[in-house]
């Protein structure tokens, strides 16, 4: 017990000194349909709250809810629910902020290499507009960035390791954010007036360490993403402009910790930090700390 | 333990709200011009199809800076309402001037030529409908 406690401690500890975590919209979480130790189980229920802490002083508090269905050995759907509250020197705006339907392919397991596809669409609840007293609000108080997006994604698992590689891309954008620097007040959000964001391509890797007894599972994990271009928005002289410096490479470490409660059911917890951002990142991804707790159930 | 779980979050997705900071708070608008300001141009607003609008746009210098005020403005509800400098009657060359909201003095950007600006819009940015145009005349 003593040697799990210290190994418990020592992980955590290496996580949050190296900073890990992830600050996508939504790419970083997809793709967990076939990850369940109850293969027998059908259903499977995800109820998880999230905090972060973004730039400036913002706070995030994030929970979502999540189900998944196979519909058979190779096949499953999964929803998703997220709501967002931000808090920081505008105020606090909280909200839904969108919907995910995710489905998941299992291919054929073939001499320890198990490969699995997905494609997935999110669906915004707001047009990333939202005001306090009105006052036009930044993106990184908005529950949502208010795009449609399409995921294509694969996922490779191989012995203890899984490689995941998706792309994100904004299909629909019904962003309609009227945020503008010069008018707020702040210099510490930049215009995001009438938003217009680029696609994301994701890579992870993620190890996969069991205790004995089955009852611990953590899952050390590196998420490389990279913003395909500039977001542009539209200034105060109705120009389009980009944004200089919001393409480009994000590196994240995130540590999953999970303890079986049932056979049926587990909690988990995660750590995460990005320790490679992008010079700015105006869509308000920009949490520099998560801690997200989870439960799960599968029925 | 399970049911606080479940409890949390479901509590959460029913609570949405939104609560004033330092800098959404009451009070922060300017509202008022000095009495040393000089009125040089004025328009009264005209809607279009389907609005009502009353009062008029007044551009005051003060100091070096111009400045923009509703003066007597009421207008129809419309979601994302904007205040715009235009060129012409049609929001296609403007400067943005901000959300809208009749007690707001709004500040002028230092290069603006009011030989051209010679319109101030009221503008749905979100469904890009124009909602009432003033065009301004020399005091």
């Amino acid at each position: 017990m003593k040697k799990t406690l210290f190994s418990l401690i020592l992980v955590f500890a290496t996580a949050l000194s190296f900073g890990q975590g992830c600050s996508d919209a939504g790419i970083c979480s997809v793709g967990h349909a076939f990850d369940t130790t109850q293969k027998q189980n059908k259903n499977n229920i995800e109820v998880a709250t999230i905090y972060g802490v973004g730039e400036s002083d913002v706070t995030y508090f994030s929970p979502y809810v999540s189900y998944t269905r196979k519909l058979n050995e190779k096949v499953a759907l999964s929803t998703k629910v997220t709501f967002s509250s931000a808090s920081g020197s505008f105020g606090t705006r909280a909200t839904f902020g969108d919907a995910y339907l995710v489905g998941n392919y299992l291919f054929k397991e073939n001499n320890n290499k198990q490969w699995s596809a997905l494609v997935g669409w999110k669906f915004p609840f707001t047009s990333s507009n939202l005001k306090i007293n009105d006052y036009s609000l930044p993106l990184d108080y908005q529950a949502s960035l208010g795009t449609f997006d399409l995921f294509l994604g694969t996922n490779l698992k191989y012995k203890k390791w899984d490689f995941n590689t998706a792309i994100q891309i904004p299909v629909f954008n019904l962003n309609k954010n009227s945020y503008f620097k010069e008018y707020s007040g702040t210099n510490d959000f930049p215009s995001t007036n009438l938003f217009e964001r680029k696609s994301d391509v994701l890579f992870r890797t993620t190890y996969t360490i069991k205790t004995t007894n089955q009852k611990f599972t953590f899952k050390p994990n590196v998420l490389f993403i990279y913003h395909l271009g500039e977001d542009t928005y539209e200034n105060i002289f109705g120009q389009r402009e980009n944004i200089a410096g919001s393409s480009g490479l994000t590196i994240n470490g995130n540590l999953i910790t999970s303890y079986n409660l049932t056979k049926e059911s587990s909690i988990e917890l995660s750590l995460a930090a990005p320790f490679v951002v992008r010079d700015i990142r105006p869509d308000g991804l920009t949490r520099s700390f998560v801690l997200g707790l989870q439960y799960k159930i599968a029925f | 333990m399970k049911t606080k779980f479940f409890l949390l979050p479901i509590f959460l997705l029913l609570f949405s709200c939104e609560e004033q900071g330092d800098l959404t708070k009451d009070g922060l608008r300017d509202t008022s011009v000095t009495e040393s300001a000089v009125l040089k141009y004025r328009g009264l607003f005209t809607p279009t199809s389907g609005i009502t609008v009353s009062g008029e746009a007044k551009i005051y210098l003060e100091g070096n800076n111009y400045k923009l005020q509703l003066d007597n403005f009421t207008i129809s509800d419309g979601p994302d309402l904007k205040v715009y400098l235009s060129k012409s009657d049609t929001p296609n060359e403007f400067i943005n001037l901000g959300n809208l909201t009749s007690a707001t003095v709004y500040a002028i950007p230092t290069q603006v030529d009011f030989s051209q600006y010679k319109y101030v819009l009221i503008h749905c940015q979100q469904y890009n409908h124009l909602f009432a145009v003033a065009t301004l005349i020399q005091n």
